[in-house]
């Protein structure tokens, strides 16, 4: 399982290892399935889930069991769609009616489809999908009807494109048609389960009049998806990003793998993260509207991860020659502070916001754009978590002058108050030892003497110390203290 | 309220802009005046546009009036107030704030001349004032200040390092004191405090940090670059001033129709507005961006970033060296240490709301304009003589 590089990796990114270790043993989840419960074609569903989503299945597991079912066979249902709007090998002929009664055939309890290419991945999930619509008509009808009206307009706007020949050749031509794009595959998977927490009382019922803050969330995710697979999509033939950007910097969607034109793609990179990134404040917003943790904990965790993933690919060529993702630690670490609350979150995009801005280049097109864009993430932050207002500035009219003033100068009689103090510990230790040396005999006499002839440094054998002696015993009328050694030299 | 009923063009290509019947624009040849003068000019805005200023303007615009006089002189000022009769006044006149010398000069045109503007628009019967304050007077020059709004309290006297901020202070407390005064109950005033100018016609920001880069300190950073700070295009700040008058001439008009006054929430008369581009930056990029504007190549893996408390050091010691042997203001300041180091951005969401404020010139060409316009006007020290009067790319 575990490969050397990885474990190379790991064996120097401590952090992240204890990031991996952290999340298996801590990590509780909020809400757990009750598996005795659940008929046997529930549990097939999730079965499912776990077969089509790596990132997914498990932040919808955790749940609140009130929204458990109907999220999982949202996601199924939406999935379904994918997975006939995907498959090239589906005639347009077959496909569009598909996708456009899609939201009818949800409620046929003995639907299923084979029609599929042999190596559509997901093939399975359409074959036994009467196990998703048997279950679907045991949920609340609300949540019915919410998950129609976004599988019947995702399936018509799938539809639309897929028959939309000029696309088909020329890939995505506008910001505008990128961003529809986007709305389409993620903008009403946001409105959709938005409508499902709210009607489940999980999230405040304002989200729904400020649809630009949904639609942002799903933007941000798939924009972010978008540009972390422009080398996988661009072998597979698939082309989102908008030729409004591309073109700008090369002539040919293609010309941006070429290696002379490195920089050029680093710069049509920068500005498709530019515009992703711009979104990012609305999503932090969004958030702010949860109430319930397992419900924050799903919505939370794609977005952190986005916006690493984002960083992870702002300046980073290898983008283009291969496919590259966040690390395991740090999907991790990402997972644990992503399950706590909106201010940890926060601090996470604060934190990415800035590992971007450090790595932006004044040589960059989109240089000033993506500083602006970093700095509205960190004051829409502070608007909402702020660490300064008039309150917790100083009262007095003063100010922080006068404050600062009182400070220094007490700082000063603190300084003075020490070397006083230091200068007398001092003093008292000289005292101490001179004192000790002189009741032990100590000869300063002879030892200031010494000094006035030059003699700055002891004697280096006894030798010299009698000699030092003699020479001032002379001038010394004592001869009390006469060394013996002296005495036998002579 | 008065942005629906004066449909105000962002890019003064003119669709049906309310007069604003006679303006006076103080100090209208300096940099911020001469830009309203030519802003309201190009939206066609008054019925009679007036500049008063000590200089006369180095570029007059057609049809506008130029005056020269002293506004500190109470006589001249009502004999030209009773000439023009303006409906509106906008004052931007006041000493530039470069010398921090505790002068007479200053307090006198920006505390005196403020009031006797006042004193003579009350007694000729005009109608709005407009008063171009500053964001600096709630700064203390020290502290950071982080999304700072309007709550935030003046810092005047011993407490503000920079005199011309106390005076700046002092007067916007006289212009909102004015406003709807006992023995002048119709008279409405407002203050635009603008944050970091920077433009076409700039000699206090643009000009300075180019010659940096022409002294070959791009490879520089003081400090971590964290610090988001606010800057202001001129046409920006212009545009303010001009929201702000047709907002007072708006709430005049309703009430002498009989409407009632507006509520507090939504007035205008007597109030301060935060104007910046709405795009706090961090320092280092705004520089770098400028610098990138007149050639730099500088990438960010080339540039030595130095602490804030190393930086300090250096120019601590600078300012000894070049006191101690008169060689005039080092490359290097304290004071340019701590503002480069430093956050300061305001929250402008009271604008936005109350004079539907939004920039009209974004940040990136606001620069692109002001560096092309400075190096041709040749006011960058140290920068190629060759590229004075001459139009760039």
């Amino acid at each position: 399982m575990v490969s050397a590089t990885e474990l190379a990796y790991y064996a120097t990114h401590p952090t992240e290892l204890r990031s991996i270790i952290q999340w298996k043993t801590w990590h509780n989840p909020v809400h757990e399935r009750d598996e005795k419960k659940e008929s046997p074609e529930l549990k097939e569903c999730f079965r499912q889930l776990g077969l089509t989503s790596r990132s997914f299945a498990a932040v919808i597991q955790e749940l609140h069991p009130e929204l458990l079912v109907p999220v999982t066979l949202f996601y199924l249902v939406l999935r379904g769609l994918d997975t006939i709007e995907d498959d090239m090998t589906i005639a347009i002929e077959e496909k569009e009616p598909l996708l456009r009664n899609f939201h009818e055939i949800i409620d046929d309890e003995r639907w299923t489809y084979n029609g599929n290419g042999p190596h559509e991945k997901d093939r399975e999930l359409l074959v036994k999908f009467d196990n998703i619509t048997k279950e679907f008509v045991k949920i609340k009808e609300p949540y019915k009807v919410i998950i129609r009206d976004i599988a019947k307009r995702m399936g018509n706007g799938m539809a639309d494109y897929a028959k939309n020949q000029d696309l088909e050749a020329n890939g995505v031509r506008t910001i505008k048609d990128y961003e529809l794009y986007c709305h389409y595959v993620a903008g009403l998977v946001g409105e959709g389960l938005t409508r499902l927490f709210v009607e489940a009382k999980l999230a405040n019922p304002a989200l729904l009049q400020r649809p630009e803050l949904m639609e942002s969330m799903g933007q941000f995710l798939q924009q972010t998806n978008i540009i972390r697979d422009i080398r996988e999509d661009h072998e597979d033939k698939r082309y989102f990003w908008p030729k409004e950007v591309w073109s700008k910097y090369v002539p040919k969607f293609a010309d941006l793998f070429l290696p002379e034109n490195r920089e050029k793609a680093l710069h049509c990179q920068s500005e498709m993260i530019l515009i992703a990134l711009r979104r990012a404040d609305e999503c932090l917003f969004y958030m702010a509207g949860v109430k319930e943790q397992s419900v924050f904990n799903f919505v939370a965790i794609p977005q952190s991860m986005a916006i690493a993933t984002l960083e992870l690919c702002f300046q980073n060529y290898a983008m283009f020659e291969r496919n590259i993702k966040i690390t395991k630690g740090s999907a991790c670490q990402l997972m644990l502070e992503s399950t706590q609350n909106l201010q940890v979150v926060c601090d996470v995009f604060r934190r990415y916001a800035r590992k971007i801005h450090r790595k932006n280049s004044p040589r960059d097109p989109s240089f000033l754009e993506i500083s602006i864009a970093c700095g509205k993430i960190e004051r829409f932050i502070e608007s909402i978590f702020p660490t300064q207002t008039a309150r917790t500035l100083p009262r007095d009219a003063n100010g922080a002058i006068a404050r600062k003033k009182k400070e220094d100068e007490e700082t000063k009689w603190d300084m003075i108050y020490i070397m006083i103090a230091v200068l007398a510990v001092l003093a008292l230790i000289s005292f101490l030892m001179i004192g000790a040396a002189y009741l032990a005999g100590a000869r300063f006499d002879l030892a200031i003497s010494a000094l006035k002839k030059g003699n700055f440094f002891p004697p280096k054998n006894p030798q010299g110390v009698a000699s030092l002696a003699s020479q001032f015993e002379g001038v010394a009328s004592s001869s009390l203290a006469a060394p013996n050694a002296g005495h036998s030299e002579l | 309220m008065a942005p629906s009923e004066h449909t105000v063009n962002a890019y003064g290509k003119d669709e049906k802009v309310k007069s604003l019947g006679r303006v006076l624009v103080t100090g209208g040849s300096g940099f911020l005046g001469h830009h309203i003068v030519a802003l309201l000019d190009s939206r066609g805005a008054c019925a009679q546009l007036s500049s008063l200023d000590l200089r006369p303007d180095a570029n007059p615009i057609n049809g506008v009036e130029y005056h020269q006089g002293d506004i500190t002189d109470y006589d001249s000022m009502l004999k030209l107030f009773g000439k023009i009769k303006p409906d509106a006044v906008i004052h931007t006149a006041s000493p530039a704030a470069l010398n921090n010398n505790k002068s007479d000069l200053m307090y006198n045109v920006n505390v005196n001349g403020t009031k006797t503007l006042l004193r003579a628009s009350q007694e000729t019967g005009v109608k709005a004032f407009v008063y171009t304050s500053s964001a600096s007077i709630i700064h203390d020059t020290i502290s950071d200040l982080v999304n700072a709004d309007e709550t935030y309290p003046l810092i005047m006297g011993d407490a503000q390092p920079q005199y011309y901020s106390t005076t700046k202070a002092q007067a916007e407390v006289e212009v909102l004191a004015a406003n709807r005064a006992p023995n002048y109950p119709k008279f409405l005033t407002a203050a635009i405090r603008p944050s970091a100018m920077f433009g076409e016609g700039d000699v206090q920001l643009l000009p300075p940090g180019l010659s940096a880069y022409y002294r070959g300190q791009t490879r520089f950073q003081i400090g971590d670059n964290e610090n988001l700070f606010d800057f202001t295009e001129i046409t920006n700040v212009a545009h303010a001033h001009h929201l702000a008058l047709a907002a007072l001439l708006a709430t005049r008009d309703r009430e002498d129709s009989g409407l009632a006054a507006p509520l507090d929430h939504e007035r205008v008369d007597g109030e301060a507005f935060f104007i910046t581009n709405d795009a706090p930056v961090y320092f280092f990029d705004f520089a770098r961006m400028c610098w990138a504007a007149a050639g730099d190549k500088t990438q960010p893996n080339e540039v030595w970033v130095l602490s804030k408390e190393f930086g300090l050091t250096v120019a601590t010691i600078m300012e000894w060296v070049y006191w101690a042997f008169r060689l005039g203001k080092p490359n290097l300041t304290t004071a340019q240490v701590k503002y480069t180091c430093m956050t300061r951005y305001y929250s402008i969401d009271k604008a936005k709301k109350r004079l539907g404020y939004r920039p009209v010139v974004k940040l990136e060409d606001g620069i692109r304009r002001g560096v092309k316009d400075a190096l041709y006007r040749g006011v960058v020290v140290g920068q190629p003589p060759e590229l004075k009067g001459k139009k760039m790319q």
